[in-house]
């Protein structure tokens, strides 16, 4: 690892202002999973590594009926899978974060590591696509806030300005939706999948109310499968029309081909954990997390 | 490059060490205390031979930097005896069980059991198997680990109903 300069930033105003000065040659720095896999291997080479986790008071887990939940950037994701109000106002969520890499990775990597950082091989960007999450971000401009779906904008690339950093993730209450999120691994023994499906639905039995799915690890960056969820909405959710919408899903995504997966099984796979994944959450919409 | 001092508490005891920014926790662990015991692998946190407990939850220690530590209470398999200098309940369980062969990965599972049956003491073998998913081995298999972490609960679980610790 080269060596680099480590910035020690004691508020969000102070890391933005110290991105904005190195620019390029700067990089955050939160839990540091992702980042020091990056360095260590020279992939990346910043002269300056502003240490974002040390800033207090970025790991709050707050519910309210109105707004939902707000989650700091801080936020480890093993603090995510045992939170008591996360685990039963929003379980599919806390249920992914239980299952991310490997419990070492989960109790250093943070929710805002992950996020930013663009990595197409992980799961919480598709879950919370799914869910409608918005982040909000602070920069030198002052704040504002997107949908997470837009934060994505190419492989490992994101919305983030010069400056901007990631300050709070905003899930709103699932009301009288349910939800599941599947991830396909390669092996069991596999840390990162190859494939990742967030399904969001409002049920009425098998009648599909409104619908929310996302696609990601098999894509550059996560997406939203509209076709599918158009095709869904408003009709009774038989074996058929669930064929249909997969089917439309993985034709319409533009799969990555890497040493995890070539594009075409990844496509066939996304068809298949989509199908499986609606099917379980039209089957049984209220299964509670095991303890 | 940068120079930082980083206070911790290594196994109890209070240590000052000064690092340049790069210094990653296991170096600073190995190299600026001497504590051998926590292992440098893969290096690349894909073994978890260097897995120590940070106020009480497992990370690999090759992928921290060691100003993360900084007022953080670490523990190392150092930090892992009875309460006489014997071995303790779960490395006992690990010797009698055979869950080692080499011994080289030893102390990363060691802590990560630590950490897991400290959370979950009754635990299933479906969740030990997972609580290990971060950990190789590449002597022995899993069958005498995944034995030995179980026996580890029972015993502990002994020692609770017992009253001592």
């Amino acid at each position: 690892m080269r060596d680099f300069e480590l910035l020690e930033p004691r508020s969000v105003p102070e890391a933005s202002r110290m991105l904005i000065e190195h620019g390029e040659d700067a990089r955050l720095l939160a839990g540091g999973t992702a980042l020091l896999l990056a360095l260590r291997q020279r992939l990346l080479t910043p002269s300056h590594v502003v240490f974002f986790g040390g800033i207090g008071g970025l790991n709050d887990i707050r519910y309210d009926e109105r707004n939902g939940l707000r989650l700091g950037p801080l936020v480890r994701h093993a603090e995510l899978a045992a939170s008591p109000i996360v685990r039963s106002e929003v379980p599919m969520l806390a249920d992914m974060a239980g299952r991310i890499a490997n419990p070492q990775v989960r109790s250093q990597a943070t929710l805002g590591g992950n996020l930013c950082y663009g990595d197409p091989a992980t799961d919480p960007p598709t879950c919370l696509i799914a869910l409608d999450a918005h982040v909000r971000l602070s920069g030198p401009d002052g704040e504002r806030t997107l949908p997470l779906e837009s934060f994505y904008v190419d492989y490992y690339e994101t919305a983030l300005k010069r400056g901007e950093v990631l300050t709070e993730v905003m899930v709103p209450p699932l009301g009288p939706a349910a939800g599941a999120y599947t991830r396909f691994l390669k092996t069991p023994a596999e840390h990162r999948p190859l494939v990742g499906v967030g399904v969001v639905a409002r049920m009425e039995g098998r009648l599909c109310r409104e619908v929310r799915i996302a696609i990601g690890a098999s894509t550059p960056f996560p997406v939203r499968a509209r076709a599918a969820e158009e095709l869904l909405t408003g009709k009774i959710v038989t074996p058929d029309v669930l064929e249909e919408a997969a089917a439309m899903a993985a034709s319409d995504i533009e799969p990555l081909s890497d040493f995890r997966a070539q594009a075409e099984y990844r496509r066939e796979m996304v068809k298949v954990v989509l199908r499986r994944t609606v099917a379980a959450l039209f089957d049984e919409p209220n299964e509670k997390l095991t303890p | 490059m940068s120079r930082h001092t980083v206070q911790l508490t290594v196994n109890g005891e209070p240590q000052e060490v000064e690092a340049p920014a790069r210094r990653l926790l296991s170096d600073l662990l190995r190299d600026d205390l001497h504590l051998t015991g926590t292992k440098r692998g893969c290096e690349t946190a894909i073994c978890g031979a260097c897995t120590v407990l940070i106020d009480g939850e497992p990370v690999k220690s090759c992928l921290m930097l060691a100003v993360q530590a900084r007022g953080r209470e670490v523990t190392t398999i150092e930090g892992v005896h009875g309460d006489n200098g014997e071995l303790d309940p779960i490395q006992q369980a690990f010797v009698e069980n055979g869950a080692l062969q080499c011994g080289y990965c030893t102390p990363g599972f060691i802590m990560t059991t630590r950490a897991f049956l400290a959370k979950n003491p009754q635990p299933t073998r479906a969740q030990v198997r997972e609580a290990l998913s971060g950990n190789l081995c590449r002597c022995t298999g899993y069958m005498g680990i995944v034995d030995a972490v179980l026996d580890a609960a029972r015993r502990l679980s002994g020692d609770r109903s017992r009253g001592s610790s």
